[in-house]
C-alpha cells in the first residue's frame, strides 16, 4: 500500500525549502495537459451484470461497476485518493477469473463479464466482513461513528447473520494516538484501510502518518508520537469509515439522525468552500465539507469546520446604546432613535459620515451600507483595511507555473493550497514565492522576501525566470498581504507593467494568469461593489482605534461583541454566516448562496434589513432604500454588478479589458518609491487571520495552543 | 464631449455592465479601451467599475450626490454612439 502512495509522492517540501531555487524534477515541455485530470484515453466496452456499460480506459473495475448502477461495497476505495486495495470488501466476480478479484485494483478491460450479484460474491463479502469484525470493538452504542458508520451499513447489509468469534484471549487491542485538539483516535476501531494515510500524504501533505507493524500488528500512526499539524487536518474524520477517527469537540454531542443538515457557503477564508451544517434546534452542531469539485472537491480546512463554536459565545442579542461607560440593552425603536440624534448631534455631513465594511459581511448587506452612505450624501465608504486591486484567483489546476507573491496559501486559503500540491504532484507545476518562506506542503523556488526581488525577477534575473517564461500557463498569485505592504505599489506597478508586457501569455482570450488572492469571506464583494465623523461600523472589526476621533459618534452592527463593538455607541445586533441566506463572492469572483441553518438569537436581525431600516424614519428627507425583501437587493446587485447574481459559475474578465485595466494600474503607481522592508505572511499567529468568530472559539484556541505555541494542551486525558 | 478631461464633483462614480463576448456589446468594449485610461488619468479618485457578465445587456449608471442613479442602454450601439450616449449620461 505504502509503495503506491510513494509513488506519487514528489520530494517533502521541507527538503526543498532550505535550498534557493532548486530544480526540484526535469521540466517537461509541450506534454502539459488543459487541466490536471488524467487524459481521456479511448472508452472501453464491458459487461457488468448482462448489462453493457461504457467507460474510458483506465478507469478501475469498481467505477465501471458503479457505472453499470451495481452499488459495490468499499472500504478502502475513496474516489480522491490513491487506490490501496487492502480492505478486499469490494470482491466482484469476474468471468474466467479462478478467484474474485478487488474490483478497486483491477483496472476495467474491454470485453470482460463481471459479476457483482453472485453466491460467491455475496459469500466472499460475508468473509471478509467477518474477518474485519473479528478485531473490531463491539462499542457501537458508544461510538460517535454511530449512524454514519460504513462497518456498521455495511455489515448490516452484506455481513453473515451470527458470529463465529470464541477467542478466548479477546481481540486486538491498540493504544490511542494523540493527533492533537481536533481528532479523537481509538484506535482499537481502526480496520486499516489507510485512507487517513492517503489522504496525510498526498493530499494534505503532512508525511509522518503512516503505517508501522504487518498483519494484524498493523498500526496507523506517525511512529513517534506527535500532533497532526495540518490545516486539513478534520477531513481524515470523514474520511475514516468507522469510528476509529472522531472529531473531539462534537464528540458525545449528537447523533446524525438528529441533526438537520443545511447546505451552505463558509466565510471563514475566501475559498468559499461548500459547507453542510448540520443542526439541532437553534445550535449548530457541526459543519461537515459539501462536495462542489470546482471549489474545495470534498475537502474543507480545520477553521471552517471546528470554528462554529464560536458563535455560541459573546453574541450581541439586543440592540445595546452606551450610557456612560456601559452598554444598556435597548428596544429596537430606542436604538434606532439614538443613532438618528447622534447623526444629528454629531453634525456630521457628506464624507464625515463613513461607512466601514467588515470581514464577514455578505454582499447584500455591502450594497445595502452603500446605497445608505451614498444617500446621506457621502462616499466615503471603507474596509477595515488598506485597499488593493481585484482579480480573482482560478485555473490553479490548469497552470504550469505558479508565482506567489506574499502570500501562503496554506494558511490563508486552505483547500486552494491542497489543490497547488495536486497539481504539483501530479502535472510538474513550478512554484515560485517572493515573500517569507513557509512550509507550503509543495517545494518552490524561492526568489526572495522584498520588492527589489521581485523587481530582479521581473529583469529576468534569476533561476526561477526560465521556467516561468517556458510555462504555457503561468500565473501569478498575489496575496492580499501586497496591498497593506509599504511597498505595495511599487511592486503593483512592476507587476502591471510585466504582465502587459508577456500579455501573449499571461492575459489571452482562454487564460488570465494574474490573479489576487483575497482572504476574508466579504473582500471580493466589496471590491466588486466599489467600496473607497458618523461611523457605520458593519461587522468591522480591524478597525483602529486610534483612526476614529473621540468625538465621532460609532455605530456597530455585527454579531459578537468583539473590538468594534467597545468603540460604539450603539450596537445593533446582526446575524453569523449560519443564520442567513445571503449571497457570498470567493476569490475567484464565484457568487454563491449561503442559507440559513438555525433562527438568529434574540432580537438580532439580517443584516442588510438592519440597513434598510436604520434610516427609513420619515424624519429623514430621503426616505428608505428601494427594496423590502431581498429578492428587490439582488435586483439592485445586478445593477451593480450582474456577477453577484450569476451564481456558481465564474464571469471570466475579457483579454483587451484587462489589459486597460493593467495600464491604469501601471500609471497610477507609477513613481512608487520602494522601502525595501521584507514582505510578511500574515501567519497562523498573526491577529489578522483571527476572525472575531475564531476568537471566541474554544477549538481555535486550543489549535493555537497545540500547533502555534507547540504546549501539550493537557487533552490526551480524554482521548 | 472628451473624455480627457475632470469630470463635474458631482458626478460619484461610473458603472459599465456589458457581457465580455456578446455582439451587442460590441461598441461598449471598444469604447472602454479606448477611453477608459483617459477617463481614469484624469479622474484618479473617480470610482470606475466595470463590470462584465456573460450575455447581459449592456449599461452605463451614473451615481450623483445623495445616491441618485441615472443610467442609459448601450445595447447594440457602436463605439461612437456609446461615446455620446455616456457623455450625455455623466452630464446630465
Amino acid at each position: 500500500m505504502l509503495r503506491i502512495v510513494s509513488s506519487v509522492s514528489r520530494p517533502t517540501s521541507t527538503g526543498l525549502l532550505g535550498k534557493v531555487a532548486v530544480t526540484t524534477h526535469t521540466p517537461h515541455n509541450g506534454r502539459r495537459s488543459f487541466s490536471s485530470t488524467s487524459s481521456r484515453g479511448a472508452d472501453i466496452t464491458l459487461t457488468v451484470d448482462g448489462k453493457e456499460v461504457t467507460v474510458p480506459q483506465g478507469s478501475a473495475l469498481i467505477q465501471a461497476c458503479e457505472a453499470a448502477g451495481a452499488t459495490i461495497p468499499r472500504f478502502c476505495y475513496h474516489d480522491r485518493l490513491a487506490i490501496a486495495g487492502n480492505c478486499r470488501m469490494c470482491l466482484v466476480e469476474v468471468e474466467r477469473s479462478p478467484k474474485p478479484v478487488a474490483s478497486c485494483a483491477m483496472p476495467a478491460m474491454p470485453g470482460s463479464k463481471v459479476f457483482t450479484n453472485t453466491p460467491l460474491v455475496h459469500e466472499a463479502r460475508e468473509g471478509v466482513m467477518e474477518f474485519l469484525l473479528a478485531n473490531h470493538p463491539l462499542d457501537c452504542p458508544i461510538c460517535d461513528q454511530g449512524g454514519e458508520c460504513d462497518l456498521q451499513d455495511q455489515s448490516m447489509r452484506y455481513g453473515s447473520d451470527r458470529a463465529r468469534f470464541h477467542e478466548i484471549t479477546g481481540k486486538r487491542a491498540v493504544e490511542n494516538k494523540d493527533l492533537g485538539p481536533l481528532v479523537k483516535t481509538s484506535m482499537n476501531r481502526c480496520i486499516q484501510c489507510t485512507r487517513c494515510v492517503r489522504f496525510a500524504n498526498e493530499v494534505a501533505g503532512v508525511e509522518e502518518l503512516g503505517t508501522t507493524g504487518r498483519g494484524n500488528d498493523m498500526q496507523i500512526g506517525t511512529y513517534v508520537a506527535k500532533t497532526m499539524d495540518s490545516e486539513l487536518s478534520g477531513n481524515v474524520v470523514d474520511l475514516c469509515p468507522v469510528g476509529a477517527l472522531t472529531s473531539k469537540p462534537y464528540a458525545y454531542h449528537a447523533r446524525p439522525w438528529e441533526l438537520k443538515n443545511t447546505e451552505s457557503i463558509d466565510v471563514m477564508d475566501a475559498v468559499g468552500s461548500n459547507i453542510r451544517i448540520d443542526s439541532r434546534g437553534v445550535e449548530v452542531m457541526r459543519i461537515q465539507p459539501k462536495t462542489n469539485d470546482d471549489v474545495n472537491e470534498e475537502w474543507i480546512s480545520d477553521k471552517t469546520r471546528y470554528a462554529y463554536d464560536g458563535l455560541k459565545f459573546q453574541r450581541l442579542t439586543t440592540p445595546l446604546i452606551k450610557r456612560g461607560d456601559r452598554f444598556v440593552s435597548a428596544t429596537w425603536e430606542d436604538a434606532l432613535a439614538a443613532i438618528a440624534d447622534g447623526l444629528a448631534a454629531s453634525g456630521a455631513k457628506d464624507d464625515e459620515i463613513q461607512g466601514v465594511v467588515g470581514h464577514l459581511t455578505d454582499a447584500e448587506s455591502i450594497v445595502a451600507l452603500k446605497d445608505l452612505i451614498n444617500r446621506l450624501g457621502s462616499d466615503n465608504l471603507a474596509l477595515d483595511q488598506p485597499g488593493g486591486n481585484a482579480a480573482p484567483v482560478h485555473g490553479v489546476e490548469k497552470a504550469d507555473a505558479i508565482l506567489l507573491i506574499g502570500t501562503n496559501p496554506r494558511h490563508e486559503a486552505a483547500v486552494l493550497n491542497s489543490r497547488i500540491r495536486k497539481s504539483w504532484l501530479h502535472t510538474g507545476l513550478e512554484v515560485g514565492l517572493v515573500g517569507e518562506r513557509a512550509d507550503t506542503t509543495y517545494g518552490y523556488d524561492f526568489i526572495g522576501e522584498d520588492a527589489k526581488a521581485l523587481s530582479n525577477f521581473i529583469a529576468g534575473k534569476g533561476p526561477f525566470v526560465e521556467k516561468f517564461k517556458n510555462a504555457k500557463r503561468p500565473l501569478i498569485i498575489v496575496g492580499s498581504a501586497l496591498a497593506e505592504h509599504p511597498d505595495g505599489k511599487a511592486m503593483y506597478n512592476d507587476l502591471a507593467k510585466f504582465v502587459e508586457k508577456n500579455k501573449d501569455k499571461l492575459v489571452t482570450p482562454e487564460w488570465n494568469g494574474f490573479s489576487i488572492l483575497q482572504r476574508v469571506a466579504s473582500r471580493p464583494a466589496a471590491y466588486e461593489l466599489g467600496f473607497p465623523k458618523f461611523i457605520y461600523l458593519l461587522n468591522a472589526d480591524e478597525v483602529d482605534p486610534k483612526s476614529i476621533p473621540q468625538d465621532a459618534f460609532v455605530v456597530y452592527q455585527g454579531h459578537h461583541g468583539d473590538l468594534g463593538a467597545q468603540l460604539a455607541d450603539v450596537c445593533l445586533p446582526g446575524v453569523a454566516y449560519t443564520e442567513k441566506g445571503v449571497t457570498w463572492v470567493n476569490t475567484e469572483g464565484r457568487a454563491q448562496l449561503g442559507r440559513a441553518a438555525v433562527s438568529s438569537p434574540g432580537a438580532s436581525r439580517e443584516d442588510w434589513k438592519i440597513i434598510r431600516y436604520v434610516f427609513s424614519w420619515p424624519i429623514y428627507r430621503w426616505g428608505p432604500l428601494p427594496y423590502d425583501d431581498i429578492l428587490e437587493v439582488r435586483d439592485r446587485l445586478w445593477d451593480i454588478s450582474p456577477t453577484l447574481v450569476r451564481y456558481d459559475v465564474t464571469e471570466p474578465t475579457s483579454q483587451e479589458i484587462a489589459i486597460a485595466g493593467l495600464k491604469t494600474l501601471a500609471t497610477q503607481t507609477g513613481g512608487a518609491k520602494v522601502a525595501g522592508t521584507p514582505l510578511r505572511n500574515l501567519s497562523q499567529t498573526s491577529t489578522k487571520l483571527i476572525l472575531y468568530q475564531e476568537r471566541e472559539s474554544v477549538t481555535m484556541a486550543q489549535c493555537t495552543r497545540a500547533f502555534v505555541k507547540g504546549e501539550n494542551y493537557g487533552f490526551t486525558a480524554f482521548a | 464631449m472628451s473624455f480627457a478631461k475632470a469630470f463635474s464633483p458631482a458626478l460619484r462614480e461610473i458603472r459599465i455592465i456589458f457581457s465580455q463576448t456578446g455582439p451587442a456589446s460590441a461598441g461598449t468594449r471598444q469604447f472602454i479601451v479606448s477611453k477608459y485610461p483617459d477617463i481614469k488619468k484624469h479622474n484618479p479618485d473617480l470610482p470606475v467599475l466595470i463590470r462584465e457578465a456573460t450575455g447581459t445587456p449592456a449599461r452605463a449608471f451614473a451615481r450623483f450626490a445623495r445616491g441618485v442613479e441615472q443610467h442609459v442602454e448601450l445595447e447594440n450601439l457602436s463605439a461612437p454612439e456609446v461615446e455620446a450616449k455616456v457623455a450625455e449620461l455623466i452630464s446630465s
